[in-house]
């Protein structure tokens, strides 16, 4: 230890440097709990380095417009090599600085800000003790600082063109809402036909029908739209700016390659199966349908009939089917089925019609008068706790403990919304993880609920958890609102900057990083035996630094070396 | 013509800072108008926000900050829109910035004026749980720090009385009790109106004791009161005394028959103020007394199910409307009809109501001077053409978040996100018809 030390300083006597240690008094903030006169004098007579010129001086308000203007013309008439700022935490003002430097010659990554107040002088009542550890704070910046090295911002060209995944109305909305004369969109739809579920939904909705059909019109006059039916996603590589996709169309598997800056996820989802409930027993000859079902037999026939040809006299609702082995509320079930009953009673008054719910979940303002709708019409509300069916059989328990039995014509359930069948397969394409319901997961849940961990992947409609229509739209037009202010036609975009590189010479190709990656930033290459860093994708978190156990890994700007000599200056 | 542009959104709670950052991103430039002293809206009031229990200062002021340091973003607190005037694309904005008396960038925040300050005022901010100074900021960790005079109240501003204590006190020189409003007029292509929303009138049902029951909370009330940096630096105890409450109930619903919709949070907000009383006071008994259970989308249920039985009772009532509270000696009464419709009756020493979300009170306000339609319900209309579209019954004017309708933080992010990119339409479209 003791001849590693020596090392370490005799190198650092090596330097040659003209370093610049501004302290900030940040008002009495600093100035009021940190003795600033002995720091400078003390700092000031720092004989650690040799060939170090160090200029020490302290300032009102570093954070100030002419606190940075001061600071600017510090820079330049001094010419310093490197910068260390004693004041707040980087926080707050980090990026102040660094947009100081980034006004002079001084690269920003030789500047160092060491946080005096938040760590000293808010939380040491004794000024001499607040002091001493300021000073060390100052002495570890300095020695950090002279360990830096120069980075540089790499612009890169971007594709503001967009790939979206499946045609459903979320698909759509965000095609239409991203196309334009400068941005062309690839919507890709494994069927042969654009709408989705919501194409299901216009026998009750009608409106909503029209609705669907007048956007498929829109994609298809769409010149800026390129329209790929039949067509799966084979491979994706790249990062936001640069994707480079597969697909594969058709019987013929005729291949395409598109280059893309973004990727819009829009996959939908699938209905719970109601036979996989331990409450729900039917077969397929049995008057039991879901509420897609009947919603297609109502489209085609104008309203519901039995297999018989007859008119069901009466009709059972079933709400929740699936919320309890799922735990979650799927939010819009309640509001179909009410809108179902009002259609049956408007079918025939002669339809008795009985909706069996747990809750009432109306939680769109302009729903709840589904409630009232459905009251007025003569449908027959009953909350209950417990519910199990065997073919049109329905035993339940109401809210009072009351269990009964009823016999009906026919069986109507609500079941859940559940994740696709393919939800995994793009999950993996493109290493977007699932959340513990299997629907994709996204950064953030409140804020950024469509963005994912592979930055330039966006999650839209009920990929991303059960929803409306509404609400799916309007998740298309927030990836669509996240995609036109970041992918401008003609910028250029720069990536982060303190990314982690690889040392060749150390790297055994283990593979542990890989797994550690949350951005998918690392890749093994298999011909060269070792993995390596996209650094576009890189955002420097320094998983893959701590997993290594060869020490191939470097953090830039977040060096052993860099790190060490900050701890070791400041514990001195 | 570039393909950037001004860009006005009025509101700086979460949907108006998600946008306005958005959009500066795209090197347009934005004036972010907020009407109180200070950004982050409702979000900050809450100390963790559901379902994950998240500390919602750590959530939101990375976000504050990124708006405040932006140097697409001129943000005006303090301020308020007069006059929106002109078509889309083409916007002449009148904005009011009103006077602080304070210097944004002479003042520190180091608090040393509010000391000698002889006025005391209740603060609307804190629910009026706790008193301020004629010059204030409305809670700690405020952003921007600096504080505010209430010209109104201050013996000098108000009540022409020869006072400058807090001027003297200032170190920075910072205070200019001469200040006036100022009023600044500005193009823009386009703008959000993100203006929030507020809760229901608990005074409005007597039968619950809003107002005349000290133990009787708003449910901002309770944020505030479990918040560290709240009025009781988030110790729970009952209005006026030190009593840490023993029991408690929330009562769900609280307007819902009244307004005639679901506000779709409450559940949610109900259920974790069970686990706020039970992570401060571990021996305390709570209950829910609610009817229906909203707890829609895929991450809300599993809250709920890990809340109900462990952290609270779950009373099913018939008719919420039938609830009432009652002062019963030193405790409050709860009567309800439960599931079979017969009286019960829970004494407690504090209820929470579940107030629903309403328009926010200036909304007819804002309404006029966008030029905006509201809906039946009072909040800013959308055009509803079916497409999920954010622009109002004005071209080139765009709403987002709970001045559009009640919903939770994540709706209120991907409507301000889908209007960030209707604006950017507009910049972009305009650019190539030029």
């Amino acid at each position: 230890m003791k001849e590693f030390e020596m090392q370490k300083s005799e190198q650092d006597k090596k330097l040659r440097a003209k370093v610049g240690v501004y302290i900030c008094e940040c008002g009495p903030n600093i100035a009021g709990k940190v003795d600033l006169d002995r720091i400078l004098a003390d700092i000031s007579q720092l004989d650690d380095y040799q060939d170090v010129e160090l200029v020490v001086r302290k300032y009102g308000f570093l954070c100030s417009a002419p606190g940075k203007d001061f600071l600017e013309e510090e820079i330049k008439t001094n010419g310093f090599t490197h910068l260390v700022i004693g004041a707040c935490s980087p926080r707050d003002h980090d990026s102040t600085f660094m947009g100081v430097c980034k006004k002079t010659d001084l690269n920003p990554y030789l500047y160092r800000i060491v946080n005096i107040r938040e760590h000293c002088s808010w939380v040491i009542d004794e000024m001499e003790k607040a002091t001493e550890k300021a000073e060390s704070y100052i002495r570890g910046g300095i020695a950090r600082v002279l360990r830096q090295s120069e980075l540089f911002e790499k612009p890169l060209d971007i594709n503001p063109d967009v790939l979206v995944i499946g045609g459903g109305i979320a698909g759509i909305e965000a095609a239409l809402s991203l196309s334009g004369d400068d941005r062309r969109v690839f919507l890709v739809e494994k069927t042969d036909k654009l709408g989705g579920s919501a194409l299901g939904l216009s026998g009750i909705f009608p409106r909503q029908g029209e609705v669907v059909g007048k956007k498929i019109e829109s994609v298809m006059q769409n010149g800026n739209i390129r329209l790929f039916l039949n067509t799966r996603v084979d491979n994706v590589i790249g990062f936001l700016g640069n994707f480079e996709i597969e697909l594969v169309s058709g019987e013929n598997a005729e291949i395409t390659d598109i280059m893309t800056g973004a990727i819009v996820v829009a996959t939908g989802s699938d209905l719970f199966d109601p036979r996989e409930s331990d409450n729900c027993s039917y077969s397929e000859s049995d008057e039991v349908y879901t509420s897609l079902s009947i919603e297609k037999m109502f489209k085609a026939e104008n309203g519901v009939k039995l297999r018989s040809g007859k008119m069901p006299s009466s009709v059972a609702l079933i709400h929740c089917i699936g919320r309890e082995e799922k735990n979650y509320c799927s939010g819009i079930c309640c509001s179909c089925m009410m809108k179902l009953a009002c259609s049956l009673r408007s079918q025939s008054s002669d339809i008795q019609v009985t909706e069996f719910y747990r809750d009432i979940c109306l939680p769109k303002k302009e729903d709840q008068e589904r409630f009232t709708e459905a009251e007025a019409a003569g449908v027959s509300l009953i909350r209950i706790k417990d519910i199990s069916v065997k073919g049109t059989e329905v035993s339940f328990q109401r809210i009072n403990g009351e269990k009964c039995e009823e016999s009906f014509d026919m069986v109507i359930l609500a079941p859940a919304l559940e994740p696709s069948a393919d939800t995994e397969y793009f999950a993996n394409l493109l290493t977007v993880p699932l959340d513990e319901f299997g629907f994709f997961q996204e950064v953030h849940r409140m804020t950024n609920p469509v963005g994912t961990s592979t930055d330039g992947v966006f999650v839209v409609g009920t990929a991303h958890g059960p929803k409306g229509v509404s609400d799916s739209m309007q998740f298309a037009r927030a990836s669509a609102g996240q995609i036109l202010t970041r992918l401008i036609p003609g910028e250029k975009l720069i990536p982060e900057v303190a990314v982690t590189e690889i040392l060749e010479a150390y790297c055994t190709g283990c593979g542990n990083c890989l797994e550690v990656c949350v951005y998918g930033a690392i890749y093994s290459d298999d011909g060269r035996g070792i993995s390596v860093v996209n650094e576009a994708v890189c955002r420097g978190c320094g998983n893959c630094f701590g997993s290594c156990p060869s020490g191939a890994l470097r953090t830039k700007h977040f060096t052993n070396t860099q790190l060490y000599r900050e701890v070791d200056e400041a514990l001195r | 013509m570039s393909q950037t542009g001004n860009i006005l959104v009025i509101g700086a709670g979460i949907a108006g800072m998600k946008a306005s950052l958005m959009l500066a991103g795209a090197s347009n430039k934005v004036y972010l108008v907020e009407k109180l002293p200070i950004i982050g809206g409702k979000v900050i009031k809450n100390e963790e926000s559901f379902p994950n229990l998240e500390c919602s200062t750590c959530m939101v002021a990375p976000i504050q900050q990124d708006v405040l340091q932006n140097p697409n973003i001129e943000t005006l607190t303090y301020s308020v829109v007069e006059k929106i005037e002109g078509s889309s694309g083409d916007f002449s904005v009148v904005i009011r910035k009103r006077a602080r008396y304070i210097s944004l960038t002479d003042c520190i925040g180091c608090g040393m004026c509010y000391e000698p300050c002889p006025v005391s005022l209740k603060n609307e901010w804190e629910e009026n749980l706790i008193d301020k100074k004629a010059i204030y900021v409305p809670c700690s960790g405020s952003l921007p720090n600096v504080p505010v005079i209430d010209s109104e109240h201050c013996l000098r501003l108000g009540g022409g009385e020869d006072c400058s204590l807090c001027a003297e006190a200032c170190a920075f020189e910072a205070i200019n009790l001469e200040d006036t409003d100022e009023i600044l007029e500005v193009n823009v292509k386009a703008v959000i109106l993100a203006t929030g929303s507020a809760t229901y009138d608990l005074s409005s049902i007597p039968d619950l004791g809003y107002g005349t029951l000290p133990g009787v909370y708003s449910p901002m009330e309770f944020e505030r009161l479990f918040a560290s940096n709240g009025p009781t630096l988030g110790e729970i105890t009952l209005r006026g005394s030190d009593k840490v409450p023993e029991s408690a109930a929330v009562i769900h619903c609280v307007g819902r028959r009244e307004l005639k919709y679901c506000s779709a949070v409450c559940c949610m907000y109900s259920f974790k103020f069970a686990r706020f009383l039970n992570h401060k006071i571990p021996s305390v008994r709570v209950f829910n007394i609610h009817s229906d259970i909203c707890v829609p989308g895929k991450s809300y249920q599993s809250f709920y199910r890990n809340i109900e039985g462990a952290d609270t009772g779950m009373l099913y009532t018939s008719s919420i409307a039938d609830v009432s509270v009652s002062e019963n000696g030193s405790e409050l009464k709860v009567s309800y009809p439960d599931a079979a419709g017969s009286l019960q009756d829970l004494n407690v020493d504090m209820v929470i109501l579940a107030a629903a979300v309403i328009p926010d009170p200036e909304v007819t306000v804002i309404a006029e001077v966008a030029g905006v339609d509201l809906d039946q319900q009072g909040f800013i209309r959308t055009v509803a053409d079916g497409s999920g579209s954010m622009e109002t019954s004005r071209k080139g004017v765009f709403v987002a978040g709970t001045a559009e309708g009640p919903k939770d933080i994540q709706s209120s992010v991907v409507q301000a996100e889908s209007a960030a990119g209707q604006v950017m339409d507009i910049v972009t479209s305009q650019a190539a018809g030029s």
